[in-house]
């Protein structure tokens, strides 16, 4: 007997499908989290989603629930919702706060407007983030924005995690920012020994 | 004396083994807490310098699971680049031993993890 692949669309989903952005909304703050769950995919063509979702991301208990919502979020991509993945990265919430990072790194585009505002933080963990951000985002600035980071940020971790990303994504290009970067740490070794070895892959590639 | 690395920063792992190296110990890597809870299972360490904030699991939940689950009890070092209060709190609470602010000197390295594992005395 031959085996027949059967149908298993689930119903649920074939119900959020056809629900209406109001019922959405209710489900999104339903005491259940596997509605709320449903709600945080289904809502993005509402009107108003990114406010809806960011004031459900801060009540949000339920991590499988907070990662719909993010990448909710991140599907949207408008000013409302870069702006809400931006206060996550003022967070305590470390796992919330490397989310956001995970979703900034896929919208490029907007992302790149704010960067600037980012890397110039007066928060030394905010730009820090903002370099991890750098680390998967495709756009041609990256490089540029890093050299500056190292060229003109005080802060020594911040440099430091700029020249690690530069030692993956630098080219010739960086390399006398990195020489004056080692000039401006001569009494961190990390940052002498980050340097060199970027110097050393950007030569090598 | 065997010391697992948790870092999603290859440079600073690199610098890290660097430093353990010179000194003598064996040295591991992982690229984040999952990755080292894995190796923790399969492995015996004296000592974990694990970081904190790392995609798939952080440092805190590494060390969480590592002393709840009662997979290992040797020392551990979290290393990060915050160095607020609460971050301390947060990092004895996990489970941590000691907690150092980046970027770390080889000197202070070496005087810490010594005294951590036993070989050297206050």
């Amino acid at each position: 007997m031959a085996l027949k692949k059967s149908n298993t669309t689930a119903p649920e989903e074939t119900q959020s499908s056809q629900r209406d952005c109001s019922e959405i909304s209710k489900d999104l703050i339903s005491e259940d989290p596997s509605k709320r769950r449903w709600a945080a995919r289904d809502i993005v063509s509402c009107a108003h989603a990114s406010v809806m979702l960011l004031d459900q991301l801060e009540a949000e208990k339920d991590m499988s629930v907070k990662q719909v919502i993010l990448s909710s979020l991140t599907q949207i991509g408008d000013t409302e919702a870069v702006n809400g993945l931006v206060r996550c990265l003022r967070t305590e919430d470390v796992s919330l706060r490397n989310e956001a990072i995970e979703a900034m790194k896929h919208l490029p585009r907007e992302v790149a407007s704010i960067m600037a505002s980012l890397l110039n933080d007066p928060d030394p963990d905010v730009r820090i983030f903002a370099v991890n951000i750098l680390e998967s985002l495709c756009h041609p600035d990256v490089e540029q924005w890093l050299i500056d980071v190292i060229r003109d940020d005080e802060h020594v971790n911040v440099c430091a995690t700029a020249v690690d990303l530069l030692g993956e994504v630098g080219s010739e290009k960086s390399e006398p920012a990195l020489l004056a970067l080692k000039e401006r740490f001569t009494d961190e070794p990390y940052i002498q020994f980050a340097a060199d070895l970027a110097i050393k892959r950007i030569i090598g590639s | 004396m065997k010391v697992l690395i948790v870092d999603d920063a290859s440079t600073v792992r690199m610098y890290h083994r660097n430093v353990l190296e010179a000194a003598g110990y064996v040295v591991d890597e992982a690229v984040n807490g999952l990755e080292a809870l894995e190796k923790a299972l399969e492995n015996t360490f004296d000592l974990y310098i694990v970081d904190i904030n790392m995609p798939k699991m952080d440092g805190y939940e590494f060390l969480m699971q590592l002393r709840s689950e009662d997979i290992d009890q040797a020392p551990a070092i979290m290393v990060s680049t915050e160095a607020a209060e609460l971050d301390h709190t947060k990092a004895f609470t996990a489970g941590a031993n000691l907690y150092m602010v980046k970027p770390i000197k080889p000197l202070q390295m070496m005087t810490y993890v010594r005294l951590l594992v036993g070989e050297e005395s206050v």
